[in-house]
Order: C-alpha cells, then sequence, then structure tokens
C-alpha cells in the first residue's frame, strides 16, 4: 500500500491481494535473518520479472529507493490523504506490494490500523503563515493547544477574530470589497482549518458570513462596509447564540423539577447555563458529572457548579452503570445535529445516552438551530478527529514513564477519538430555541426558522 | 478469631493466619493466585489435621474457609482517612465509601471445590459393594437437573478395591486408622484441583484459534490475564487487531496494551469514552470476570456494563473468558448494579483538586453487575458454555451444603 510506512511483508505468491491483508502465519516464527532473506530472493525474483515487463513495474523496481523516500515524505500527511491512500494502493497493489517489502514487521500494523481510522483529522504542519493574520494564527495556536474548547466557545472566538481581520482590511485598487474579501479570507479559514478540523458552527457561521459579504453593497464606503459586517456578525452572535441560550434555558429549566438528581456529561456550556439558571430560580436538585479521559472538560464544570452552591457527584464514565438507576434525567449538550436525528457530540455521550436509555432515563439534548447540519452522519466514523496525543498524557496518579513508553512501541497506537454520534434511538428530545423538538423532527428546523439553509 | 477451635494443630493455625494475613495485606494479585494460595493452604491443613470422621474433616476445612472468607470483609464502614460528607443517592446510602480490598470470591470458591473433591472421594472409597448400580439406564432429564451429571463413581473402584474394608470411621481404638486409609486420596483430589488451576490459562486458550478469525478486530477492557492469554495464544494462527479500552481510572488497559503489542499483535489503546464510537467497527467483544454468578451473570470490572450494552446495541458477540475456579454460587438480587465495593476516591478526584475535596461526593465502584442476557458464551478451562447453564457448573463443581460456608 502506497501508505509509505510500508507494507506487510507479503509473499511473492500474493502479490494479487489487496494491501494489508496477513503475511503468512509462518513468518511470524521465521527469525529476523531469515524472514530478511526471503525477502532478498523474492526482490531479486521480482527484479528479474519486472526486467522483462515493459508495464510500470520495472520503473517502480528500479526507483524503488526513490519512491519510498518520496512516500516516506507524504507518510506524516498520510493520515489526512487517504484518498489518495486508497487508489494508489488499489492501482499499484501488484507493483507496490512488492517495493515496499523494506519494512519490518511493525509497519503493517500502523498501516492497517490507519487505514480504519486514517480519515481521521489529526493537525497538519502549519504552513504559509504570511498571509494570515496575526489574530487568526493566535486563535490557531489557541484552537491547536485546546486551550478553546467547545463548538460555541470555537465559533465566537473565530467570529470575533474575523471581526478584526475585517478591520484591518483594505481593498486593493480595482477591486470591489464584496468579491475581493472573500478571497482575503480564505487562506485564514483554510490556515485554522489546518489547524484543527472545522467544527459545524464555525462553518455554518463563516457560510453566514460568506453571504453576508457577497450582500454587500457595492456602493457603500469601506469603512461603512466594514462596519456594517462586523454588525452583522455581532447580530448572529447575539441571536443565534447569546439569545439562544437564553430561551434554551428556560424552556429546559422548567423541565427540571424539585428533587431531580440530574446526569450530565463533560462539559457542555448551554447545559451549565441551564443548570445556573435553574439553581438560581430557585430550584433544588442535585447534578451528577460524568466525566472522561482525554479531555477531563467534566471538572471545570464540576468547579463552576459547586461553587454556586449546586451539590455535585463527579464519577469517571466507567461508572455510569452504577449510578444510572438514581437518575431522573440526563442532560447533554451537542457538538452538531443531523437530519436524521443524530447528535454529533463529545466521546462518551452515546454511552452515556444508551446506558440511560435502557434504564428509561430521558435523554434531553439542549443545543441551538445555528449547528444543524443538513448531512446525514451514519456513525461516528464518518467525521471524527483524533486528539494530540501530547496534550493528554493526564494519568492522574500512575507514574509518567509508564505512559511515555507507551507511545514509541510498534504494534501499539494509541487514539483519542474527540467526538461520537448517537444515534437518534437513545434522544428523547431536543431542547432549541425553537422548541422541544423529537429527534425525528430535526430536519424541519430550517423551516421552522423560516429559511430553507441556515 | 485468632484461634480456630476446629484445627487443633498449631502449625496448621499459623498457616492459616499467613494466608488470612496476606488478603488482607492486598499481597496477593490475582484470583488465579489467590485460588492456587487457598489450595496450598488446605491442603496442608488436610495433610496435618486429625480426624477420625469425615464431619470432623469437613467441619476442619470449612472453619478454614470461614476464616479466610472473613478476612476480606465484604461492606461498608467508616474509614478514617477519607471523610467525605455523604449525601445519600438512593440505594447508594452507605455512611462513607471506603478503600478496602475487593473480596476475591476465589478464596471461597476454592474452598468449596476443596469440599466437594473430598466428600466425593470419600463416597468413592467407602461404597464397598453398591459401586455397580449406576449401569442401569436411569439418564432421566429431571434426575439430570436435580442431580447434575452422574458421578464418575466407576472411575475411582478400582482404587478403592484395598481400602474399602480398612476404611472404619470413629474406631474407638485407633482412632487415626480412618484418617490415615483416606489422607492419600485426598492428596490426590486436592493435587487435582492445583492442577486444574495451573493450567487455566492454557486450557482457556485452546480454543482461542476458533473463536478469532483472520483480520477481525477485538475490543477488550482492563487487564485481564486469562484474556490477554487468550489473545496470545490467538495470535499464532492469527493475525488480527485489537481495541484495548483503558479502564481509568486504575488504567488497567495501558498494562495490557503493552503486553500484547509486546506479544506482536497490532494493538490500539483508547480511551472508555470511544467504545460506542469505534463499536459500530469490533467484531468482537472479549472480556474478563471477576466472578461468574449462579445466574450466569458475572461481576467484572467497571466499564464492562458499558462496552456489554454498546456492543448489544451493535449486534456483537460477547465472549467472556474465565477459569472455573470463579464460578460462584452467589445471586445477585438486590442491586442492579454490582457497585457494593468501592474503591479510593482520589483515583478519580485527588486532593489535588484542594476545595472541590469537600463539598463533592466521588463514586468510584470497583465491578459492574452484567446480567446473563447480555453475554453470549462463557469460555472457561472446561470448555465453553453459554450463560444459561452456568447453573449447571455450579451444581456440578461445588455441594449445595457448601454454598454457605
Amino acid at each position: 500500500m502506497s501508505s509509505a510506512a510500508g507494507p506487510p511483508p507479503e509473499d511473492a505468491g500474493q502479490s494479487s491481494a489487496p494491501p494489508g491483508t496477513p503475511p503468512v502465519k509462518s513468518q511470524k516464527q521465521m527469525t529476523k535473518a531469515e524472514r530478511r532473506e526471503i525477502q532478498e530472493r523474492q526482490r531479486a525474483a521480482k527484479a528479474e520479472k519486472a526486467a522483462q515487463n515493459q508495464s510500470k513495474n520495472p520503473g517502480k523496481s528500479s526507483n524503488k529507493p526513490a519512491q519510498t523516500s518520496k512516500e516516506s515524505a507524504p507518510a506524516p500527511r498520510k493520515v489526512s490523504k487517504p484518498a489518495e491512500a486508497a487508489p494508489r494502493g488499489a492501482q499499484g497493489a501488484a507493483g507496490q506490494s512488492k517495493d515496499t517489502k523494506t519494512g519490518g514487521e511493525d509497519k503493517p500494523a500502523h498501516t492497517r490500523g490507519l487505514r480504519i481510522f486514517s480519515h481521521f483529522g489529526l493537525p497538519k504542519p502549519t504552513s504559509h503563515k504570511g498571509e494570515v493574520h496575526p489574530a487568526i494564527v493566535r486563535l490557531g495556536l489557541q484552537f491547536s493547544e485546546f486551550k478553546i474548547t467547545g463548538a460555541n466557545a470555537r465559533c465566537i472566538a473565530t467570529l470575533t477574530s474575523f471581526k478584526t481581520v475585517i478591520q484591518d482590511y483594505v481593498t486593493p485598487p480595482n477591486n470591489t470589497l464584496s468579491r475581493h474579501l472573500m478571497t482575503y479570507l480564505s487562506p485564514q479559514i483554510s490556515y485554522l482549518v489546518n489547524v484543527r478540523p472545522m467544527s459545524v458552527t464555525m462553518g455554518n457561521a463563516i457560510r453566514q458570513l460568506k453571504l453576508d459579504i457577497s450582500g454587500t453593497d457595492i456602493d457603500l464606503p469601506e469603512q461603512d462596509a466594514k462596519d456594517a459586517l462586523c454588525g452583522k456578525i455581532d447580530t448572529y452572535i447575539r441571536d443565534r447564540i447569546i439569545a439562544a441560550d437564553q430561551v434554551i434555558e428556560e424552556t429546559a429549566g422548567n423541565k427540571i423539577k424539585d428533587g431531580d438528581a440530574i446526569l450530565t456529561y463533560a462539559r457542555s456550556s448551554v447545559v451549565e447555563k441551564v443548570l445556573l439558571a435553574a439553581y438560581a430560580d430557585g430550584k433544588e436538585f442535585t447534578v451528577t458529572v460524568v466525566d472522561s479521559r482525554p479531555m477531563l472538560e467534566g471538572k471545570k464544570l464540576l468547579k463552576v457548579l459547586s461553587s454556586a452552591g449546586i451539590q455535585c457527584t463527579y464519577l469517571l464514565l466507567p461508572a455510569v452503570g452504577s449510578v444510572i438507576t438514581e437518575i431522573s434525567m440526563v442532560l447533554v449538550g451537542a457538538h452538531s445535529l443531523h437530519s436524521n436525528g443524530a447528535v454529533f457530540s463529545r466521546a462518551g455521550t452515546a454511552l452515556v445516552a444508551m446506558m440511560a436509555k435502557q434504564h428509561s432515563v430521558p435523554v434531553v439534548v439542549c443545543c441551538e438551530t445555528y449547528k444543524f447540519s443538513e448531512t446525514v452522519q451514519l456513525d461516528s466514523f464518518a467525521r471524527n478527529e483524533l486528539a494530540p496525543l501530547e496534550l493528554f498524557k493526564s494519568f492522574p496518579r500512575n507514574n509518567e514513564e509508564d505512559s511515555s513508553s507507551l507511545g514509541d512501541r510498534p504494534n501499539l497506537q494509541i487514539l483519542n477519538p474527540l467526538y461520537d454520534l448517537t444515534p437518534p434511538s437513545s434522544i428523547t428530545a431536543v431542547v432549541t430555541e425553537v422548541g422541544v423538538i423529537p429527534p425525528s423532527s430535526i430536519s424541519s428546523i430550517p423551516l421552522a426558522l423560516g429559511r430553507t439553509i441556515l | 478469631m485468632g484461634i480456630l477451635p476446629e484445627i487443633q494443630n498449631v502449625a496448621n493455625q499459623r498457616i492459616v493466619e499467613v494466608l488470612v494475613s496476606k488478603l488482607r495485606r492486598r499481597q496477593l494479585v490475582g484470583s488465579r493466585q489467590t485460588a492456587i494460595e487457598t489450595v496450598l493452604v488446605l491442603r496442608q491443613v488436610v495433610a496435618k489435621a486429625r480426624f477420625s470422621n469425615i464431619e470432623q474433616l469437613i467441619q476442619i476445612i470449612k472453619a478454614v474457609g470461614r476464616r479466610l472468607v472473613q478476612a476480606q470483609p465484604k461492606g461498608v464502614y467508616p474509614s478514617p482517612v477519607y471523610s467525605f460528607p455523604v449525601h445519600s443517592i438512593g440505594l447508594l446510602n452507605a455512611s462513607a465509601f471506603v478503600s478496602l480490598p475487593y473480596p476475591e470470591h476465589t478464596v471461597g470458591n476454592t474452598v468449596r471445590k476443596v469440599l466437594h473433591h473430598v466428600r466425593e472421594e470419600y463416597h468413592a472409597v467407602s461404597r464397598a459393594g453398591p459401586s455397580t448400580q449406576t449401569q442401569k439406564s436411569s439418564f432421566l432429564i429431571s434426575k439430570f437437573v436435580s442431580q447434575g451429571q452422574p458421578r464418575k463413581q466407576t472411575l475411582a473402584a478400582p482404587k478403592s478395591e484395598a481400602r474399602t474394608t480398612s476404611l472404619r470411621e470413629n474406631d474407638p481404638d485407633d482412632p487415626d486408622s480412618f484418617a490415615k486409609g483416606l489422607k492419600p486420596v485426598l492428596m490426590e483430589a486436592i493435587q487435582d484441583v492445583l492442577d486444574e488451576l495451573e493450567t487455566v490459562y492454557d486450557n482457556v486458550s485452546k480454543s482461542a484459534r476458533d473463536h478469532i478469525h483472520s483480520d477481525e478486530i477485538v475490543l477488550t477492557i482492563g487487564h485481564s490475564k486469562t484474556v490477554e492469554s487468550f489473545l496470545k495464544a490467538a495470535a499464532h494462527y492469527r493475525n488480527y487487531t485489537v481495541i484495548v479500552a483503558e479502564s481509568a481510572p486504575s488504567f488497567g488497559g495501558h498494562e495490557m496494551a503493552r503486553s500484547l503489542s509486546s506479544a506482536g499483535i497490532s494493538t490500539f489503546l483508547v480511551p472508555d469514552s470511544s467504545i460506542y464510537a469505534l463499536m459500530s467497527r469490533v467484531n468482537k467483544c472479549i472480556l474478563g470476570a471477576h466472578a461468574i454468578l449462579a445466574n450466569g451473570g458475572m461481576f467484572a470490572i467497571t466499564g464492562s456494563l458499558l462496552a456489554v450494552s454498546a456492543a448489544q446495541a451493535h449486534s456483537t458477540p460477547v465472549v467472556v473468558c474465565a477459569g472455573q475456579f470463579k464460578l460462584t454460587p452467589l445471586w445477585n438480587l438486590y442491586h442492579e448494579y454490582g457497585a457494593l465495593d468501592f474503591a479510593d476516591p482520589s483515583s478519580v478526584l485527588g486532593f489535588e483538586e484542594g476545595s472541590l475535596v469537600d463539598k463533592v461526593d466521588v463514586v468510584n465502584p470497583y465491578f459492574d453487575y452484567v446480567g446473563p442476557e447480555l453475554i453470549n458464551v462463557y469460555i472457561t478451562n472446561d470448555g465453553d458454555h453459554p450463560p444459561s447453564s452456568v447453573y449447571r457448573l455450579i451444581k456440578e463443581s461445588y455441594d449445595d451444603e457448601d454454598h454457605e460456608l
């Protein structure tokens, strides 16, 4: 397979097998020397055969060293370029699998594993900083270090930075703001996407921004146009996020009764607001915060809630089964909503929702309408993001040496998917600013807002 | 507490006390290790015991068993170190959560198993004439259900020829003759139990290659030695991938991942939060058990219930690997969850969190209870069994009167 890190040590006879098939069993038991011998013999045999052929095989065989070095360059990017990997692998299956036999047997693990999860975004090395506004660079840094997390927070931060960018923007001569501003913003946006894959909220907001930009009156003086745009951004934030949150606080707050035991997972800004508002209203309830690695965001929520005076219980995700029987309602937030009613949210939400549903506990998702996405997502693999390993080594009590030695073993990969998809069957209702909606009606949210797109 | 009247032998008492203190101090790690140590202690006790009829021997062994089981109290009582203010959460109404070791059910199980073998040997030896009755066609399903498998008495018949006449219970002239006659047989029986324990991992792994196929993706949680040896055995024949969920807060998954990857199996270490996300790609869920209960359910490490429920939601088969010494004639009637035993809360929310420690309850249970309907098969050293036949295994391995030691 082209994903160069190397292929399974294939036998000559299995040239037609797709890349990634298991090597012959006995290979594992041979010593390294024997395996090398076999590889050498096969390579020699292939070289002969290749010399006879006129197809691309000879080119590949002779350029093997060049090719492997070329392929090793994209190796760090292989996780982000699965599309190329697949067709390359398919075409060159015959030639490739013989060529890239230089890899040892630890490589197959990487290749096979990464094929499954290879489309998950990992942060890529950033480049072309020259064209990028410093505010955006700062934002990118904050994203990559996970200082700003959460769909709402990221969206608001992005829009605020864009306001700065717009104010600093100067239309070049012979250009109109409405046309050129978009091209000016594009590299900024791709810089942010490189740092961390775009969230649905950011995507929706930016789409709205583009619409506003292209709708700018050509006759307006530049400063007025810029001010108008900034005003529109502010309106967007105010209407779709802040005001929406207030409506949700009230609506969801009505669902909380005295004596309730509420369970929430990780940290959702909306749920935090709902709980604080309900408590300020004088309702008596207890909160159970469920938390999980890698991000351990629940601790922040715990601090906020307990300093407000709410009685809290804290536990880690595996222990949910033990407490779920005591819970009266589960309140979670979302990263995005999809047309089929599925909720894309922090990894672990699906487990909590599933357990709750099994014990007949209502699962209520608090989500603003601007998080709606028209795509239909079927499982957690369609789009997801892996957390970078260096940031999340927060093993509370274990030795640091243990955890660091895990990183550089062959055959061992550490994966930290950040999101997962909760199927609509596990959700009871979604509270948005346009009302409390069952998951099956989520696709009608745009209509409820009076527009065909969000 | 230290002096068991039934064991008049001082040496025996000392042996028992050594094991008791080891159990208390958590110096024994692992269910199998505990079981082996228990058998060794019982072997010494039986070797040195003096009894003139079978009842006395059984009382001695039961007393030892009771002592060992009591050495690891299961339950909650106030702990001086962690004093969290507790607000009751329904049934979890203990006064405070303690950091005590969880009870090793294997101690009790081993004692019961030894008792069962002792009784079996005794019956085989003392049955002089009527050992020929078993050839009648009395294999009725009703008898099977109430009595379990027909006992393997005929095998013991040749051994006992020489001894049937010499075994006299409660002989006033020679009180030790009974014991002397019976002991060699008992020693063999106990050795059988020990052999079975020592070969548990190998026997469980025998069927590994039939259960795991090429290019499968297997999910497991935490660190179970039985599952580890099972997966390593399968790795000799198949090439497959394992996803290990580190199970917070004990993080046993790290050790498991390290060990499996050193054995050449391609391993993925993931946090527990992604179990549902990855389950759609997983072909099988292979878990370990702490104890297998009489109804076919099991106690397993926290997080197992999540994994098993997620597997059920995706129709993924759930396989549990456990040795037969984990079969426990206990039920879990009153609690839906296994959370009667709690671990140290500071591994969840440590003291470095400062002010939170006072205001917040922390729950850190050791085990989950997984119901029998969620498990597809138990792979034991004695073969594969569905959860619905666990009751039969218990009937065959233990005697009814031993359920309460």
